[in-house]
């Protein structure tokens, strides 16, 4: 059993040596002299305080037990004692109204009060700051503030920055005349101005009594010197002399500089001579600079005037302007170099085109095409240049430098021409160019005789004077030289309705000089809409009963595609426009134009990429075409034909299956066939058409389709037959050009063998009768050619081994093993609910904190209005008091007075 | 009461009729005499009841006349139409139709004489329902006088339902030459709202088309009788769903009319009656499409759904297609035994089933088919190989729905992933292949699912297809290759995608960046290439003249 409290009060006060046997007079007397005595109060006061605390059993605060599983508890395991002091409320009560004290109370006393003075002054609440503290605090303070404000250079501002000073004298110790008073002891004899501060004189009264020397010197100090105390009209006075010699000084420092830089600057013009020598290159101006000389004032002492300065300062900033432009850097290759960067441009273009032909997403450096969300988007383009190199002659070993020169000499002015091959991505640059490459363009884009006329020179924008018209232009030879620059099919048909169509090359032509972009900003714009017109353009001319030339088509999609190098997003959306229309209103019907236009687009885009923007849909609608339509009149065989060639063209270099394709190739023969097929061999649905189209026989030539025979009309007998017989011509050939095309892909006997058999049908005695001699060597070629094919195909057929793949690990399933696994944290897998729960709790904390706190505020205030009013009270009740005793006491001396009065009265009445 | 619904109903029938009949038949002049010969109909009407005694029942006799006269005026014998109605309707309810105790002889003849009147009136009326314009307020007179016959001619029973005048009025409907609106009125209106004429008109459908009399005329009344059939889509599914009669409900309570199953029999009845009949294909594609939702669960007996079904499966085409579901509602359901379905099934995988417009109910049931994971799996393969070999000329719709489904069962059943993956180990077979080559072991003319030999075959088409012209599509293939980690393919995101639908969400894509154009402008397009420039020529000049 533990010993009582009063017997471990007493113990513990024996302890700290507070009790304890009791001490002689003597002692104690010493003990004060000493000043121990002063010592051991505190010393007893800690101790008691200590004492206070420990028995005091509500100061600190435990867990009433321990943890509920100590096992679970890795802190008994470090050693650590879980039950223990938890918080020592006394405290931190004692804390919390200390800090409502120092903020709510202030705020609750400045309630409902406006204005106010705010002691701002350093160190003025803070008790624990000795005096001389709080001055070198206000010192730096004040230190740093100017040090900020005012520059080093400020020739008005007197005082020298950043220095402390007394009535206009440095109080800093380096200066020369000022000295520290704790080193010289001669000092107050000599300044004569010092008055020293309160502080200085405590200081020194301090001194005084310390040591009696010193004491003697003040008292002397005070008695030499007799004109100390100046008035203050003169102190000011001397005050002002002295900043004006500063001034003066310093003035005359500068004009020292002055005189200095002046004699360098002289000496110039020598300097300039021997440095031109060496270099031509203007190279004294930064030289000049450096020494920090304006250039107006090395002329002006060089002799030379002002303007002609200027001048000649212009001249040679052109000049070296100029210099650096014309640096001549192609002029130096010699032409097997410049073949072969061609010819390395095209191979990297090539490998370009075949990167977007996989559909591999494109390199990150090509910066022109931002990478897009969707997956098709991400594919990228190319040009649909030659299935290479290697097949084709490039450009280089044509003799052709670039496709601009070609295009020159082919009088087809164009092109984008105004693009090198290089410069395709900064189009940006060659605005800047100069105006006399301008007109070496415009010589390039123009003949001769239109490059004099004014309007070319200034573009249909400026004002344009008359000058007559040749005589042979144009076809006519009434072609106009300017036209307005239509922005709209109407607006082009308006415009191109005088020109002949055999000139309509040239006026588009005339048009792209007149409003080329690089005369005039607005140009560029109208150029585009110009552009997308002719899109419209070209189906229109396509679609009109009376079929204009092919060789004019042919040169305005060339326009086009040269203009769609700079226009790119417009054509391709006018041409998916166009698309857009053939698919909602005539998917299975394609007019002449709509032919016309799906050509423009094979030949314009890049029809081998594994994505592209126009080429895609175009192919799709064919395609759909092609498997759709249920063809019911020989024009519906012939649309079909000219898709599939089309399909075929577009599949040249990547050579991409068509189902499609196939299936109207061996629909179109069966149904041509003089005798149906026994069994219709593949697998493709047969139509058979309402009418029998059937091969009869008895025409003597083949002949190729055109697009006369796409259009259903009336035909006679021997013209149907003619027409007969050159759709199966053509579709016969197709299915060679698709042979070709395909071979080499996993299922060609597949897709093959029942076309063969096809053939086969088509050659046997029955029909041979009937069909031209020519069309039977052709099927009989293609037979044997497929026949060829198959059995090489055959040959080189092969199981498929597409999973060549690294084997998959096995998921695991063993469970996860925490090292330092620690019951007090949450350990949960999902991070997300994990940092939710987190949050969670926290958030649960703190409003239960601040609740708390809250709660405290308002006992806090409760207590304060409390003590206020009971404040209030008390001093109500004091005066109160106060002025009921005076007038009690008045009351008692009167009626005293009246009691002695009568007393008095009653003495004298006596 | 009774004479007033039909009154309302009908006035905005007939306000709608005179606006359109008055101003192009007739002239100004004769609207009046229209209005005095109606305001004639009236007082009559109003003459019969006034006197309250029954000499003025002749006026009876006058307004049937006027209703007969059909050629004169059909607004007028519609009016009379109507008053006669009221008229019945009010002698019916005050009982002068029917035989009460001690009624004298004269009254007796009355009623004998009334009942033929009414007789007469009721032949009038279903004269008139058949034609168009009129038919449709018709046919609610009638539906009100069956109604009421049906509530007060009781002939001394609990319950008597007018059988007679309602299979008289049906009929009528069932001829060919009615107007289908009549039809589609009587069949939404009527027969799919109140039980108790469903019933009936089931049970007279039946007997129709069973008399041998109307033999000549089955055609049309086939497709009459499937209109009205057709139009019955809710299905009562238990007793406490026939609760809704048009006529007064039966007070006992084990009325056949209150049996599930009696309506249910009617009901089959009706249809076995209709499947009996000679049809063209159209008309059992219809019946096909409806009968895994409307017709099968009428039939208290599925199974004898089973030589409708059978039947049209065996028609091959596009009717086979419909008729699975139907099969396999039976076989699921039902337990039916299909010999040789698989096989049978095979053969429905013909060159049109990629293009037909069934393809993706089509895969959606063959997704079921198949779904099992104890199918051999010769015949998986199989159906695997036939499919695509099939989408060598199929559209990409076509393409869409087969590439992840042969991916699901190749999941499902691994052997046949030797399909797509086959390594020849032997040093004999790699110099076999080296010298001779291989032929797809693969027979396309093989009927039996099980003797084709795919499975030692390999999808070449597949392969082929990852370089179809569309990129999506070929992206698609190219799952066959990758590794098979996905589960599943939801077959449903792949069903429905034909080239419109691609083309739209092609074009409907803005274009974000400018597109690549061909570097090389070619030089020709049209036009033969010049001899020395060293290009050939493109294939479309080749083959194409342009003049």
């Amino acid at each position: 059993m533990p010993p009582s409290q009063l017997k471990r009060l007493k113990a513990s006060l024996r302890e700290q040596g507070i009790v304890g046997p009791q001490k002689s007079k003597k002692q104690k007397k010493q003990n004060a002299q000493n000043g121990v005595n002063n010592e051991k109060r505190v010393q007893r006061n800690v101790a008691l305080t200590g004492i206070r605390e420990q028995f005091n059993p509500f100061e600190v605060k435990t867990s009433a037990r321990g943890p509920k599983f100590d096992v679970t508890s890795n802190k008994t395991i470090s050693g650590r004692v879980t039950k223990g002091v938890k918080g020592r409320p006394g405290v931190t009560k004692g804390l919390g109204e200390e800090n409502r004290r120092k903020t709510l109370l202030v705020e609750m006393q400045r309630r409902n009060k406006v204005g106010g003075i705010l002691d701002k002054r350093f160190g003025e609440n803070d008790p624990s700051m000795a005096p001389e503290d709080k001055m070198m605090e206000r010192f730096t303070q004040e230190k740093l503030r100017r040090h900020k404000t005012s520059s080093a250079f400020d020739l008005e501002d007197d005082e020298e920055a950043g220095e402390l000073t007394h009535m206009g004298q440095s109080l800093s110790l380096d200066g020369p005349n000022i000295q520290d008073d704790f080193d010289d002891e001669g000092l107050e004899l000599s300044d004569a101005e010092d008055h020293p501060s309160d502080e200085e004189r405590q200081r020194k009264r301090r001194r005084s009594g310390d040591s009696d020397d010193s004491g003697s010197e003040g008292s002397k100090d005070e008695e030499d010197r007799p004109e100390r105390k100046k008035s203050k009209q003169e102190v000011m006075k001397e005050l002002i002399a002295k900043s004006k010699m500063h001034k003066y000084e310093r003035q005359a420092a500068k004009d020292d500089d002055e005189d200095l830089r002046e004699e360098l600057d002289k000496e110039m013009p020598n300097l300039h001579e021997l440095l031109r020598g060496i270099a031509p290159r203007p190279a004294p101006a930064p030289l000049a600079a450096a020494s920090g000389m304006n250039p107006d004032r090395a002329a002006l002492l060089s002799g030379t005037d002002k303007i002609k300065f200027d001048k000649e300062y212009d001249l040679r900033l052109r000049q070296m302007a100029q210099d650096k432009r014309s640096a001549p850097t192609e002029r130096t290759k010699t032409e097997d170099e410049k073949m072969e960067e061609e010819a390395r441009k095209l191979q990297e273009l090539e490998a370009k085109r075949l990167r977007r032909m996989q559909g591999a997403p494109e390199s990150s450096d090509e910066e022109e095409e931002p990478a897009a969300a969707a997956e098709e988007d991400e594919e990228e383009d190319d040009f649909g240049f030659g299935s290479g190199i290697k097949t084709r002659p490039t450009m280089a070993e044509l003799g052709i430098d670039d496709e601009d020169d070609f295009i020159i000499d082919d009088d087809l002015v164009a092109s984008g021409s105004e693009l090198e091959p290089s410069d395709d991505e900064d189009s940006e640059s060659e605005n800047e160019e100069d105006d006399d490459e301008d007109a070496d363009f415009l010589k390039g884009l123009l003949t001769e005789e239109e490059a004099k006329r004014p309007e070319f020179l200034t573009g249909a924008n400026a004002p344009i004077q008359e000058t007559p018209l040749p005589a042979n232009n144009g076809v006519n030879g009434d072609l106009a030289y300017t036209f307005k620059c239509p922005e709209s099919h109407e607006e082009l048909l308006d415009v191109m309705k005088k020109v002949d169509i055999l000139d309509f090359p040239l006026a588009v032509q005339r048009i792209r000089a007149l409003y080329h972009p690089k005369l005039k900003s607005e140009n560029k714009a109208k150029l585009g809409h110009f552009a997308v017109s002719l899109v419209d353009h070209i189906s229109y001319l396509a679609n009109q009963p009376k079929q204009s030339p092919f060789s004019i088509l042919e040169t305005i999609i060339r326009h086009i595609h040269s203009l769609a190098k700079t226009y790119p997003a417009e054509i391709a959306n006018a041409f998916r426009r166009h698309l857009e229309e053939i698919h909602n209103s005539r998917a299975l019907a394609p007019t002449p134009g709509d032919l016309v236009l799906l050509t423009a687009v094979g030949s314009i885009f890049p029809t081998s990429d594994h994505f592209h923007q126009v080429v895609t849909p175009a192919i799709l609608t064919m395609a759909r075409y092609t498997g759709q339509k249920i063809p019911q009149e020989l024009s519906d065989y012939a649309i079909g034909a000219y898709l599939s060639i089309l399909c075929l063209q577009y599949q040249r270099l990547s050579k991409r299956y068509i189902p499609e394709l196939v299936s109207f190739i061996q629909n179109t023969l069966c149904v041509l066939a003089p005798t149906k097929p026994a069994k219709i061999s593949g697998n493709f649905p047969y139509h058979e058409p309402k009418t029998n189209i059937r091969i009869v026989g008895g025409t003597k030539a083949t002949r190729k389709l055109s697009l006369s025979d796409c259009i259903s009309t009336d035909r006679s007998e021997a013209q149907t037959e003619a027409l007969k017989i050159a759709i199966l011509d053509t579709t016969v050939q197709i299915l060679d050009a698709a042979a070709d095309t395909w071979t080499g892909k996993p299922a060609f006997a597949e897709v093959f063998e029942p076309t063969l058999k096809t053939l086969q049908h088509l050659g046997t005695k029955n029909n041979r009768s009937k069909l031209h001699a020519d069309v039977q060597a052709k099927i009989t070629k293609v037979s044997q050619k497929l026949e060829r094919l198959l059995k090489h195909a055959h040959l080189a057929c092969r199981p498929l081994e597409l999973h060549h793949h690294k084997p998959l690990a096995i998921k695991t399933s063993i469970p996860k093993f925490e090292d330092s696994y620690n019951p007090d944290k949450h350990y949960d897998p999902d991070r997300e609910r994990a940092e939710a729960s987190k949050l969670k709790a926290e958030h649960k904390r703190e409003r239960k904190g601040a609740m708390r706190e809250l709660r405290k505020d308002a006992n806090f205030i409760a207590r304060e209005s409390l003590r206020e009013k009971k404040e209030r009270d008390a001093a109500y009740e004091k005066k109160y008091k106060r002025l009921v005793a005076e007038i009690q006491g008045e009351e008692g001396r009167e009626a005293k007075e009246y009691e002695r009065e009568k007393e008095w009265r009653k003495k004298g009445k006596k | 009461m009774p004479g007033t619904v039909p009154k309302t109903g009908h006035s905005a029938k007939r306000k709608r009729e005179t606006t359109e009949k008055r101003p192009s038949k007739r002239a100004r002049s004769e609207s009046s005499d229209d209005e005095d010969a109606q305001a004639e109909i009236l007082l009559l009407e109003n003459e019969i009841f006034e006197s309250n005694s029954k000499k003025n029942y002749n006026n009876i006799a006058k307004l049937i006349q006027i209703l007969n006269n059909d050629g004169d005026d059909a607004d007028d014998s519609f009016l009379a139409a109507i008053s006669l109605c009221r008229v019945f309707t009010k002698l019916i309810a005050a009982g002068e139709l029917e035989r009460k105790q001690g009624n004298s002889e004269k009254d007796a003849v009355v009623m004998r004489w009334l009942k033929e009147r009414y007789a007469q009136y009721k032949e009038g009326l279903l004269g008139l329902l058949g034609q168009e314009g009129v038919g449709v307020p018709v046919l609610t007179l009638c539906m009100k006088l069956l109604k009421t016959e049906g509530q007060y001619l009781l002939n001394g029973q609990d319950f008597n339902f007018p059988v007679g005048f309602l299979s008289e009025i049906v009929q009528i409907l069932l001829d060919p030459e009615c107007d289908t609106a009549v039809r589609e009125d009587f069949s939404r209106k009527w027969v799919e709202e109140y039980d108790d004429i469903r019933y009936y008109t089931f049970q007279t459908i039946a007997e129709t088309l069973q008399d041998d009399d109307i033999q000549d005329s089955r055609e049309g009344i086939l497709g009459s009788a499937l209109d009205i059939l057709t139009a019955v889509e809710s299905v009562p599914e238990s007793k406490d769903e026939l609760e809704d009669f048009h006529v007064e409900a039966p007070k006992k309570k084990n009325h056949a009319l209150y049996s599930l199953t009696q309506h249910k029999k009617r009901a089959q009845e009706a249809w076995l009656a209709v499947m009996k009949l000679q049809m063209n294909k159209e008309q059992r594609k219809t019946m096909l499409g409806l009968i895994t939702d409307s017709i099968a669960p009428w039939f208290v007996k599925p199974e004898l759904l089973m030589d409708f079904l059978t039947d049209s499966y065996n028609a091959g085409g596009s009717t086979s297609l419909l008729a699975l579901s139907g099969v396999f509602y039976l076989i699921q359901e039902k337990n039916l035994d299909y010999p040789s379905f698989y096989k049978k099934l095979y053969s429905l995988l013909d060159s049109g089933i990629l293009h037909s417009k069934h393809r993706s109910r089509f895969f959606r049931l063959l997704d079921t088919f198949l779904a099992s994971s104890h199918l051999p799996a010769v015949l998986v393969a199989s159906f695997i190989k036939r499919l695509s070999r099939l989408t060598l000329n199929a559209p990409p719709g076509g393409i869409v729905a087969v590439v992840p489904w042969i991916y699901n069962l190749l999941k499902k059943h691994p052997t046949c992933t030797f399909m797509i993956h086959r390594e020849t180990r032997t040093a004999e077979g790699k110099k076999i292949l080296e010298e001779e080559g291989m032929d797809d072991p693969f027979d396309m003319e093989e009927e039996d699912p099980m003797e084709t030999n795919a499975i030692e075959s390999s999808l070449w088409e597949i392969a082929l297809l990852q370089s179809h012209y569309h990129p999506n599509v070929a992206t698609l293939a190219k799952i066959i290759s990758e590794q098979f980690t996905k589960q599943s393919y939801n077959m449903e995101d792949f069903l429905d995608l034909a080239y419109g639908s691609l083309l739209e969400t092609e074009l409907g894509k803005d274009v974000k960046k400018a597109p690549v154009v061909e570097y090389e402008i070619p030089k020709k397009i049209f036009m033969k290439q010049d001899a020395e420039s060293g290009f050939e020529d493109t294939l479309l000049v080749k083959l194409w003249e342009f003049k």
